[in-house]
């Protein structure tokens, strides 16, 4: 029964299985009461196989939407942003990307200073790690407070991936963890580079 | 609209003078409906999804000459000046065109069915899932033949679905009109004008779930027990032509996908 519905379409609202044998995973929800199994979303079934460690050995049942926009940044998930605007304690930034997925209206996050990176937090200079207009891969902290996402670049992986220098505009090269050099005109410039 | 001979014609505009003399006796129990249906037969739906590209999600749909499009822009940043909340926030409006009416005008004796429209959407739209954001429903009614505000719930949860928002079930929505002992399904303009009383219901058909009812004029207990049964058959119906779109549209796309 379960490779035959494979591959099947689904609409919010119908019904999965029952909770007994499933999980309900992305897309999918459960009610107590009854102990069904539902659909949220419209797009095509998929099952996961549990965890072999995890005590609870139903299957994961998902739907994945055909339709590739909507995403909502989440706790945990890595974004791409501009950065907007650069203060003395904090840097704003527009979130353009969620996980490899576009936004189709931007978001606002915000980078505090302690969240820049992970050593020496209360000697970050926030001017020497961003400047307007720069491109960073962050991780979505929380949801912050009501007009932006909270940010963090604190993991080599996180910080600056492209940069335009400040007097001749060309898109500059790292060179080290803390600096990028302009090609054209040799000037470096403070950042705090993501280790790509 | 006479004019004397000589004088110039007067502007042409569609005339007040032009309804019926007659009053429908409508509880009269040989009285046929004006486009010949029986008294529980519905109106042929028609949806279709994916109508703007510029919104997140969208459907068209008529009943009749009742023509409603939704377009859904969302989960969205909300504005500046809201409070944090750790669930979705849901905003609907519904607005007519000024050539919905058989009369050009402004539309506006309609303002509560935005209001109505939220009610009968966020029981069925899984706010926790989006926190933070909001999701704007927009409803423009193209033209207008009556059983307006069912047909704009039907195709506003079929543009949520469209979009991706999570929601616990497709909400379909049909009128009663009541006329004397007669219990009319799906109203046209001139039965909706003369009904004695009216009775609409949201439901979720798979859930079997009452998202909204809203009752106008006198019911005796059994009357609305009886329309209520009556709507509720015809939502279900109207769920299962809903699903059959959605699930066209979305093995359509999928193939173009593929490709």
């Amino acid at each position: 029964m379960k490779t035959k519905d494979e591959e099947r379409m689904v609409t919010p609202g119908e019904i999965l299985g029952k909770a007994s044998e499933m999980r309900p995973g992305r897309g999918a929800y459960a009610v107590a009461e009854t102990g069904d199994v539902y659909a949220s979303l419209t797009g095509r079934l998929s099952w996961l196989p549990p965890r072999p460690d995890s005590p609870d050995q139903r299957p994961i049942v998902e739907i994945t939407g055909h339709k590739a926009h909507g995403v909502v940044p989440e706790p945990g998930s890595i974004v791409i942003a501009r950065v907007k605007k650069v203060m003395a304690k904090m840097a704003s930034a527009d979130i353009m990307c969620v996980d490899e997925k576009s936004v189709r209206e931007k978001f606002t996050g915000i980078i505090r200073q302690q969240d820049v990176r992970a050593t020496e937090i209360d000697k970050v200079d926030i001017h020497s790690s961003f400047r307007a207009g720069d491109i960073v891969r962050a991780s979505v902290l929380s949801l912050g407070d009501a007009r932006a996402y909270y940010l963090s670049t604190a993991k080599n992986e996180l910080g600056v991936v492209s940069a335009a220098e400040s007097t001749t505009g060309a898109t500059m090269i790292p060179i080290s963890w803390t600096e990028m050099q302009c090609p054209l005109s040799g000037q470096i410039e403070p950042r705090k580079v993501a280790k790509v | 609209m006479a004019t004397r001979a000589g004088s110039a014609p007067s502007t042409y505009s569609p005339s007040t003078q032009k309804r019926k003399q007659t009053r429908l006796d409508l509880k009269d129990p040989d009285w046929v409906r004006s486009d010949g249906r029986l008294f529980h037969q519905c109106r042929p739906a028609f949806f279709r999804t994916g109508a703007v590209t510029a919104a997140a999600g969208s459907a068209y749909a008529e009943l009749g000459d009742t023509k409603v499009i939704v377009s859904v822009f969302g989960p969205r940043e909300s504005k500046k000046a809201m409070m944090y909340s750790d669930t979705g926030r849901l905003n609907c409006n519904v607005s007519y065109t000024t050539f919905a009416t058989s009369v050009r005008g402004q539309g506006s004796d309609h303002k509560e069915f935005s209001s109505m429209l939220h009610k009968a959407l966020e029981g069925a739209i899984i706010l926790e899932s989006f926190p933070k954001t909001t999701v704007d429903v927009f409803a423009l009614v193209l033209e207008t033949s009556g059983s307006d505000l069912p047909l704009i719930v039907s195709c506003a949860s079929l543009a949520l679905a469209d979009a991706g928002i999570m929601i616990y079930d497709l909400v379909t929505a049909v009128s009663v009109s009541c006329h004397g002992s007669n219990l009319i399904l799906d109203p046209l303009v001139e039965e909706e004008s003369y009904q004695e009383g009216s009775l609409m219901i949201t439901y979720m058909p798979s859930r079997e779930e009452v998202t909204q009812l809203t009752i106008t004029g006198e019911w005796s207990p059994t009357r609305i027990h009886e329309a209520m049964n009556l709507c509720l058959s015809a939502c279900s119906n109207l769920g299962n032509v809903m699903r059959s779109c959605l699930k066209e549209a979305a093995a359509a796309a999928s193939d173009d996908t593929n490709e």
